[in-house]
């Protein structure tokens, strides 16, 4: 069902008649004037009128290329005003939308685009990486963009797909209706790292995205004069909240664009000039944004809620922010992609120093447990695993019934037989009724809030020549994660070249920022690589490669 | 002591970048994109202006630490040349 027109229909009416994402950049004209901005990226600007008829004839052309309802269709884009439209294009297009990370080695794109079985590719890496990024996929269209159209003049010869120039698009055809789905249909998929080096793809249905972006809206009391700022790159899920959240009411975005997102002075001048007022990150960002954003010469005070989640914020140094920006609220957001979002903190004064900020408690319609090893609830105050039941949950991992199986479980004796996600978190119940979040409990850690699978770089090093053992640790804490490799390695092998063949592979946050030699590495009685042991080895000190 | 000029700054940030911080091997020269690729991260964008304040002997000062200031080679040797910190061309 698709959005009415009719003016004389009150608004909740209106957004409630939507059942699917696919008609949901056009909602924008009907809950806001069509002539405000919907989205900027400092360099780029369209209205509500102007983004939506974009999308309309990006569909077009997507449809006109030959994609079916149901196909996975990779939006391979650097962040911009383009790569948001290029996602609405492919949900009104009834395709399933699969973002790769444009800053992520050929390699793994590649991987995840076998992965997810993507027939249709929108692309703006350089001309020279086409044919890593498709070798070996089912990629039968290259929509190219950018520093990719070189192609347009000299097609791949290395593979065989159809190449079609996506720009073209702005002056084609509309697509006048979007592609009908049922809402438990995909809608897109997240892909994060498997711990085995192949990553796995978090399938959302429209229902599951859907549940989000309204959950969201609510929570953070979002309206048509927002203009939220668009942080997390497209492959990262905290990217839905600005996709789906704001087309719903009618804020606008602010996109921050992959190379500024590297200038913590140019994201202040962009969030200053653009009068943005929610924002939601990483604490790594803003934390970026506190040290070197020159915040005393950049005016903020339009931020009026500043999200943050994906890792332990230290306290002392959010209650530095909050003293710059006395007049925004603050929030500590807590949720696996495979949930979207869950849980929520609000902050009304800075934390204390000594105290971890709490993920606070779950919002409207989720539930969430904790339980012990064999599922069975927790006693009140004791830690445990963090289990959650949600509409906004995942469908499932994409092509993996093992996973799901392990990830969705139903509860010893629950009556309703409901669908819970393990999370993998350990956390506690304060006293207070707030869940404080006390790590994992596998070998997944975050790294500048990204999550890194340590057993996936230690996979990735082993294919280093030169490397015969090694090991991956995770020090610091907080925000301050960084990995450290241990190696048992040929003489003549150097740090760089070990981290550049990492980075050929895997996305940037799994590279570590050390890499040791030691003469051999300590394991466990079952053979597995002793972590705690190679702790030890580290504090007594070894020699950098 | 001679400032350095602004044609030697420009290849010892190419040496510098390509030996110490690109995450890549591919040659660069000074109109290279830094920041279209994943050739140079955040990290590596700090590891730069450390690396220039420390070679120029200036203090970067924090609002001038701008995509248009560090997208290339070129541009970095600029603001270099606008610090009065190498020799005009």
């Amino acid at each position: 069902m698709t959005v009415s027109d009719d003016p004389r229909s009150p608004r909740s009416s209106r957004v409630s008649l939507l059942s699917d994402l696919t008609d949901l950049a056009r909602l924008r004209t009907v809950v806001a004037d069509v002539g405000d901005l919907a989205i900027t990226d400092g360099d780029r600007s369209l209205t509500h009128a102007a983004f939506t008829e974009a999308v309309a004839r990006s569909a077009g052309t997507l449809v006109a290329a030959g994609i079916g309802p149901g196909e996975r269709v990779a939006v391979h884009l650097h962040k911009g005003v383009a790569s948001f439209v290029a996602v609405h294009a492919v949900l009104r297009a009834g395709g399933v939308m699969v973002p790769l990370d444009p800053l992520a080695p050929p390699a793994h794109a590649n991987r995840v685009l076998q992965d997810a079985g993507a027939t249709v590719v929108i692309t703006d890496t350089a001309a020279s990486k086409l044919g890593a990024l498709l070798g070996g996929t089912r990629a039968e269209v290259a929509l190219v963009t950018g520093r990719a159209r070189a192609v347009l003049d000299e097609p791949p010869s290395e593979v065989p797909v159809r190449v079609v120039d996506w720009d073209a698009g702005a002056d084609g055809e509309l697509l006048p209706a979007p592609v009908v789905r049922d809402p438990d249909d995909p809608a897109y998929m997240i892909y994060t790292s498997g711990s085995t080096g192949r990553p796995k793809g978090i399938v959302h249905t429209h229902r599951s995205g859907l549940a989000y972006a309204s959950s969201a809206a609510a929570a953070y009391e979002l309206g048509p004069d927002d203009r939220l700022v668009n942080i997390a790159s497209l492959h990262f899920d905290q990217s839905t909240f600005e996709l789906y959240a704001a087309p719903l009411v009618g804020a606008s975005v602010v996109v921050v664009p992959d190379a500024v997102l590297r200038f913590p002075a140019s994201i202040a001048a962009l969030v200053a000039e653009t009068g943005a007022t929610v924002w939601y990150s990483v604490p790594y960002v803003l934390r970026q944004l506190t040290a070197r954003g020159a915040l005393d010469r950049h005016d903020l005070s339009s931020l009026r809620w500043v999200l943050f989640g994906g890792e332990n914020y230290p306290p002392s140094e959010l209650a530095a922010l909050m003293r710059l920006l006395p007049g925004a609220r603050f929030s500590n957001v807590y949720g696996p992609a495979e949930v979207n979002q869950c849980t929520f903190h609000h902050l009304d004064d800075p934390p204390p120093d000594d105290a971890l900020v709490p993920i606070g408690r779950p919002w409207a319609g989720t539930d969430v447990v904790v339980v012990d090893e064999e599922l069975a609830p927790v006693e009140a105050g004791a830690p445990g695993e963090l289990l959650v039941r949600t509409p906004t949950m995942m469908s499932g991992y994409w092509d993996r019934p093992d996973l799901t199986a392990a990830g969705i479980v139903t509860l010893p004796g629950d009556p309703d037989a409901g669908r819970w996600y393990r999370t993998g978190d350990l956390v506690v119940d304060d006293d207070a009724g707030r869940l404080v979040f006390l790590g994992r409990i596998d070998h997944q850690v975050k790294v500048r809030g990204q999550r890194v699978e340590l057993e996936a770089v230690e996979a990735a090093l082993l294919d280093v020549e030169g490397i015969h053992e090694c090991g991956v640790v995770a020090t610091g804490e907080g925000g301050d994660v960084e990995l450290i490799a241990v190696v048992v390695a040929d003489e003549d092998l150097d740090e760089v070249t070990v981290r550049r063949s990492i980075a050929r592979r895997l996305p940037a946050a799994a590279v570590p920022a050390e890499v040791r030699r030691v003469a051999s590495i300590p394991h466990t009685s079952s053979g597995k690589v002793d972590r705690t042991a190679i702790m030890d080895q580290m504090k007594a000190g070894e020699d950098r490669l | 002591m001679s400032r350095m000029s602004s044609e030697e700054l420009g290849t010892r940030l190419i040496a510098y970048i390509e030996g110490d911080v690109a995450l890549e091997d591919d040659p660069i020269d000074l109109d290279t994109d830094l920041l279209l690729s994943g050739l140079v991260d955040s990290m590596g964008v700090i590891m730069v202006v450390n690396w220039m304040s420390d070679e120029l002997g200036i203090a970067i000062d924090a609002v001038d630490v701008v995509l248009e200031n560090f997208q290339s080679v070129r541009d970095m040797v600029s603001y270099a040349q606008r610090r009065d910190a190498v020799a005009a061309d």
